[in-house]
């Protein structure tokens, strides 16, 4: 069998063209997309905005617990006693300052300059365009949010944006703006579903949010898991458009009347197949590593995992390769077959989420996505640069050795005797 | 040794090989003749184990490899009519493989692939890629990927199509060197009838996927005993006097080719002088005049009533 294996690479790797396709086409690709399409899921953009918001405070903060509890009493929502309670409870909170804390947080610091105006010079430089957008606390908002708050009553003022005209930077300040102001609300929420004493306001998190605790997941990540799969997938096509060859120069017939047997023909190819599809992600991973520095500071257990999903996607890839390779010996016109695999793989990648991200399909074709090997490896190989987390492969695997022997089955049942091909 | 006993093939009801009886004696060189479409392809694939036979037994030593391919295998070496190597590899990367899948290994196979370079003369490129060889070179790696595991019966379909003099005549010297000097028994298939006079004590004539002759030399040209062929060369040639030579009595067949002519007559007609008389009152000048002793393609133009290449 060694000799179908070392033939298999020798004429993988004499093809400048297949060498070409497999190893530097991927890694133009990755390298073309991520800069044409760097900072759409990136946030290495963050510090390219700079907006700046006007900051006009109209609230009276002074004797807020006194405010409250007046208020408390006199719209009879709760006894005095209990409004006094309230009141001391709510002296710790102090909605304006959070607000301030928040806009001048590390995070938000970066990329949005505050300036305390008054309300008519922030209007005419938001008017001159000189400012984004406007941000009014008024009169006794610190008192209604804090009431609100405690009594699940809606607020009789609220803060206001004000922006000359809609655009991007006004946009985003805006979305900021409210995602504190809904914070602000869940924490209230929570402190009176708790009844915590203390209800110090937990500012939100600036910038683009983390999920959990996992890495973030860039563009330049997905490009190079996604070429690299799909790359490798196309392996299963050359392979049997290489067994076509073999068919058409009578190869094939040659080794047939030799007395080895005929499925180490496809053993062979399968073996290949394997060693070509884990050797080309491994090189394109590493390549756009270091060319684009796709996956920096990584441990070596994250490379050991990235390792061991190659090695189950390589063994879908080569048995597909099975069941091409059974079907080309099959086919009376070779490029037809090969047609038709070009096709099903077109599809696979599709499917898979190796053109587009999968997201942006329906959810039919987003469960069956799941279900392909290149698919599953995306999704799986994404999983584990966020959260490296081995029982997150575990199921994945199974599948993938499920595809590989599926296929070897279809493969071996379609291969023909001899006399058939 | 080798024997084909009744052997048939159809492809889809249509027949491509009828009935197709012959055999090899040990060390024999046997030539297998015919047009293209002939079924001698065919007729090969089944004795190779390629193709199973629809009908008739194929027997090696009295054992019918029909039901025990395997036997005829190991001491068959199939030369194909395509270039059945690997373009990308090597003539020793290519001879190493095809001995390996024969379970050839170590020094026994080294052995073997300079002994196969060296019979076909290409022991000094072995290291070149298969694909910048000549027509001629690759022909010959083909046939030297058939003798790796010294066969005894080697099998050559149409082995020299395609290529220059030169080449086809190294190609008959090592087929002939092999049947000669290493007793390796031969079926030659061609539609060079000249080849398969050169390189074959027996021959059989395939046409129509039929065998419609077969014999020695002697035997098939003995069939052609009563006939005399000439060959003429002429200043012109118009149809008028071609349809008179044709009505000559004696005369069975002409056929024209720009300015010559070739006829075959009953033997003894002596036609010279109606031939020059007829030339005359044509004026047509005879330009030259030969009696030839007739050839297997005579033969075959007498069997079939049509030559070769048609």
């Amino acid at each position: 069998m060694g000799s179908f294996i070392k033939k298999d690479l020798l004429l993988f790797l004499r093809d400048r063209k297949e060498i070409i396709i497999t190893l530097a086409l991927p890694i133009l690709i990755i390298a073309v997309l991520n800069f044409a399409f760097a900072g759409l899921l990136d946030n290495d953009e963050e510090t390219t905005l700079d907006l700046q918001l006007a900051l006009v405070n109209q609230d009276d903060d002074e004797n807020i617990a006194e405010q409250l509890e007046d208020k408390l009493v006199a719209e009879g929502s709760v006894d005095e006693a209990e409004a006094a309670m309230i009141a001391e409870r709510a002296s710790y909170s102090d909605p304006v300052q959070a607000l301030f804390d928040f806009l001048e947080s590390e995070d938000l610091q970066e990329w949005i300059t505050v300036h305390e105006l008054d309300e008519v010079t922030a209007a005419e430089k938001v008017e001159q365009g000189e400012i984004d957008g406007m941000l009014v606390i008024p009169n006794g908002f610190t008192v209604e949010s804090l009431y609100a708050g405690f009594t699940g009553k809606a607020p009789n003022v609220s803060l206001a944006y004000k922006m000359e005209e809609e655009t991007t930077n006004n946009g985003t300040l805006y979305d900021i703006i409210h995602g504190f102001i809904d914070n602000l609300n869940y924490q209230f929420a929570i402190q009176q579903i708790g009844g915590s004493n203390e209800t110090e306001i937990v500012q939100p998190q600036g910038g683009v949010e983390q999920l959990g605790e996992g890495e973030t997941f860039t563009l330049a990540q997905y490009f190079t898991l996604a070429m690299g799969i799909l790359f490798a997938l196309f392996l299963a096509i050359t392979v049997a458009a290489k067994t076509g060859e073999e068919i058409r120069q009578k190869v094939f017939n040659r080794i047939l009347v030799t007395n080895s047997h005929p499925m180490l023909f496809l053993i062979g190819k399968m073996v290949s197949t394997f060693i070509l599809a884990s050797l080309q992600m491994t090189v394109v991973f590493i390549l756009a590593h270091f060319i684009l520095d796709v996956f920096p500071g990584r441990s070596v257990d994250f490379w050991l995992g990235v390792g061991v999903i190659i090695s189950l996607f390589s063994l879908g890839v080569a048995g597909l390769s099975a069941v091409f390779t059974s079907i080309s010996l099959r086919m009376k016109d070779i490029d037809a077959a090969n047609g038709v695999f070009s096709a099903v793989v077109m599809v696979l990648g599709v499917l898979g989420g190796n053109f587009v991200p999968i997201y942006v399909f329906p959810d039919w074709m987003q469960k069956l996505g799941e279900w392909t090997p290149n698919g599953l490896s995306l999704s799986v190989l994404m999983e584990w640069i966020q959260y490296e987390e081995t029982s997150s492969l575990m199921m994945p695997s199974l599948m993938l050795i499920g595809f590989f022997i599926l296929c070897l089955v279809i493969g071996l049942a379609m291969y023909p005797r001899r006399g058939e091909a | 040794m080798l024997e084909t006993i009744h052997l048939s093939k159809s492809f889809k009801g249509k027949k491509a090989v009828q009935d197709v009886n012959l055999y090899l004696d040990n060390g024999e060189s046997v030539g297998l003749l015919g047009p293209n479409g002939a079924g001698k392809s065919t007729t090969i694939s089944m004795i190779s184990t390629l193709l199973k036979p629809t009908s008739g037994e194929i027997k090696l030593n009295g054992i019918n490899t029909v039901n025990k391919p395997g036997e005829i295998r190991k001491i068959l070496g199939v030369v194909p009519q395509e270039l059945a190597l690997y373009q990308e590899l090597s003539a020793y990367e290519n001879l190493k493989f095809f001995g390996s899948i024969y379970k050839m290994k170590g020094k026994e196979l080294e052995k073997s692939i300079q002994h196969a370079l060296e019979i076909v003369g290409l022991k000094d490129r072995q290291k070149d890629l298969v694909k910048t060889f000549s027509g001629g070179m690759k022909r010959r790696i083909n046939i030297a990927a058939a003798l790796l595991h010294q066969p005894q019966i080697l099998i050559l379909d149409e082995p020299t199509v395609g290529i220059d003099p030169q080449s086809r005549n190294h190609i008959l010297e090592t087929v002939r060197l092999l049947n000669e000097t290493e007793g390796t028994t031969v079926l030659y298939t061609s539609h060079y009838m000249e080849e398969v006079e050169q390189l074959c004590d027996r021959v059989y004539i395939m046409d129509d996927s039929e065998v419609i002759a077969a014999g020695s030399k002697a035997e098939l040209l003995s069939i052609l005993s009563s006939e005399d062929t000439i060959k003429l060369e002429l200043s012109k040639i118009n149809e008028d006097f071609v349809e008179k030579l044709k009505s000559m009595e004696g005369v069975r067949k002409v056929e024209s080719a720009n300015s010559q002519l070739k006829i075959i007559a009953k033997k003894g007609s002596n036609l010279i002088s109606e031939l020059v008389h007829l030339a005359d009152r044509y004026q047509i000048q005879l330009l030259h005049y030969q009696t030839e002793t007739p050839s297997l393609e005579d033969v075959f133009l007498h069997l079939t009533g049509r030559t070769l290449r048609d």
